[in-house]
């Protein structure tokens, strides 16, 4: 079976629903289950903790605790640049606790991402190597919680950041992606850096699927999940009806990853 | 482990009945989208499907007689090109009760469907919609309304019924047949679930672009295999994502994919 890297999936608690295999060795089970050989994960924790980096203290604590996390986890660290010491925290992640991407939640922490201090936060990140991945939104609009944000990550929310940081790599998942990709193409096209959607939300198969991932490249695409909020087996169903060539099943499933984050 | 390959074995060796799909016209005119048909048979028999079970709702507005019939008489042409796979429901807006009722009539018994779709026209417990359950009950048919329990931009969709609606109208009808549509088509569905887990004549169909894990579990544990049917609502990916990935026993997964207490409408229909 062909090796499978997954750039969505969450361990920590989520206030507005109960959630299953929400912890790294429920998550792990499922995984393995699904095939899935590794996994980019953050602590959802981080996204509610007033200071952020408790909770990335957590991820690292809870995959240093068994060396087979250590192999299947690649952690991603939420810093929010809108609170103090954004910059300290972000280095610790990457330097003494080895993340491998920066995640950013501007519909939960309160700023743009055009902001300064953002923009400073996506280049630092450039500087070093690390790739910036975007989740567009984590629970569908229709069904959040009353006390739940109403925004959501949009072409028109990151077209600004796209050319203030032309040099970040960033991955862009859970989103219209079709949509998205149609509206920034323009801008990716002009930027150094790469930019990667997911299809978790492309809503096709067989011809239909195929066409929407040859229209964007399958060096622009990646596998991505959504566990623990999302069922996987919708992301397997549409790779299981592609007719994709191998060599482009392979860049979505994991080289385009693999490449991105030095594994 | 499954891969999904052998996971889809559970479609390819059992009966799969889609009781949520539709058919459309073709933009601009009173005519099947023909193509848009064979595509999606296409796709159904890729994914083992059976039976579609096929309507075509007018969302915006309150559509007219003479335009429900049009949407009636372009199901009865897809109907017609599958018939081995296409079963019709009657689209009727229950504002113009005596021409509703005249058209299901004319789709049930002179057209062969076997069932009505309800949009969002009017809650499911609004009294105009009384009449039409009556109708239901004497043809024995079953009713599926599109339904939702929407948290953002409720305003686009005022008479969108919930589980509460159902609750309601079922609750003054225990011996009709009323199916909440997609109950993964958008919208809080633990509310809905919650509202009418116990109202034993209230089913729902899978269907819908919403795949959140746990909705099938949920729907499960609230309302049972025996109220749950497949469907997809042109979510093909989402919908079978959803039953394949789902935690409940296969015996009850095959149970919803054809339940057997809706066998005998599929029968009707030949």
């Amino acid at each position: 079976m062909t090796m499978i890297i997954d750039i969505n999936t969450y361990i920590g608690h989520w206030p507005f629903r109960k959630l299953t295999h929400n912890t790294p060795l429920q998550l792990g089970c499922i995984m393995d289950n699904a095939g899935i050989d590794l996994m980019c994960v953050s602590n959802l924790n981080s996204i509610f903790y007033r200071n952020s980096q408790d909770g990335n203290k957590e991820l690292f604590k809870q995959i240093q605790s068994s060396e087979i996390y250590k192999d299947r986890f690649l952690p991603f660290a939420i810093i929010n640049p809108a609170y103090p010491a954004w910059e300290k925290d972000f280095l610790q992640c990457i330097d003494n606790f080895g993340m491998k991407g920066l995640e950013l939640y501007p519909y939960y922490h309160n700023y743009r991402l055009t902001d300064r201090a953002a923009v400073e936060l996506i280049k630092l990140a450039t500087q070093k190597g690390i790739p910036v991945h975007l989740p567009c939104a984590l629970e569908n609009h229709r069904q959040r919680h009353w006390l739940d944000v109403k925004e959501d990550i949009t072409a028109d929310s990151v077209k600004g950041m796209l050319s203030l940081c032309p040099d970040a790599d960033i991955i862009i998942s859970n989103g219209q992606t079709a949509r998205m990709y149609e509206e920034l193409q323009p801008i990716i096209s002009e930027r150094k850096g790469k930019v990667y959607f997911d299809f978790s939300r492309v809503n096709a198969i067989d011809a239909a699927f195929d066409s929407l991932i040859h229209s964007i490249g399958t060096e622009h695409i990646v596998f991505g999940s959504a566990m623990p909020f999302q069922y996987i087996d919708t992301q397997m169903v549409k790779l299981h009806f592609s007719k994709l060539v191998q060599n482009d099943k392979d860049n979505i499933m994991y080289k385009n990853l693999q490449e991105l984050l030095n594994l | 482990m499954k891969d999904i390959q052998e996971k889809m074995y559970l479609l390819k060796n059992n009966k799969v009945v889609n009781w949520h799909e539709h058919v459309w016209l073709k933009q601009g005119t009173g005519e099947l989208n023909e193509n848009g048909c064979h595509k999606l048979v296409r796709d159904a028999k890729l994914a083992y499907m059976d039976y579609l079970v096929c309507s075509t709702p007018i969302s915006g507005g309150s559509p007219n007689p003479e335009e429900t019939k049009i949407c009636n008489d372009a199901v009865a042409k897809a109907m017609k090109l599958y018939p081995e796979t296409i079963k019709g429901m009657a689209f009727i807006n229950p504002g113009y009760t005596k021409e509703a009722l005249y058209e299901i009539d004319r789709c049930v018994k002179g057209l062969g469907m076997i069932g009505i779709k309800l949009y969002n026209h009017y809650f499911a417990s609004d009294p105009v919609i009384y009449p039409i359950i009556e109708k239901c009950i004497e043809l024995d048919i079953p009713v599926l309304f599109h339904a939702g329990k929407l948290m953002s931009r409720p305003e686009s969709q005022p008479y969108l019924s919930n589980g509460e609606h159902f609750a309601m109208l079922a609750n003054k009808y225990p011996e009709a047949v009323i199916i909440h549509g997609h109950i993964g088509g958008g919208g809080d569905w633990l509310w809905s679930l919650k509202a009418m887990a116990d109202s034993p004549n209230v089913f729902t169909d899978i269907s819908g672009s919403v795949h959140d894990s746990g909705i099938i579990e949920s729907t499960y544990e609230m309302m049972g295999a025996d109220r749950m049917l497949f469907g997809t609502d042109m979510s093909f990916p989402s919908s079978l994502g959803k039953i394949l990935g789902s935690d409940i026993p296969e015996q009850d997964k095959i149970k919803i994919l054809n339940n057997p207490k809706f066998e005998k409408y599929l029968e009707r229909g030949v």
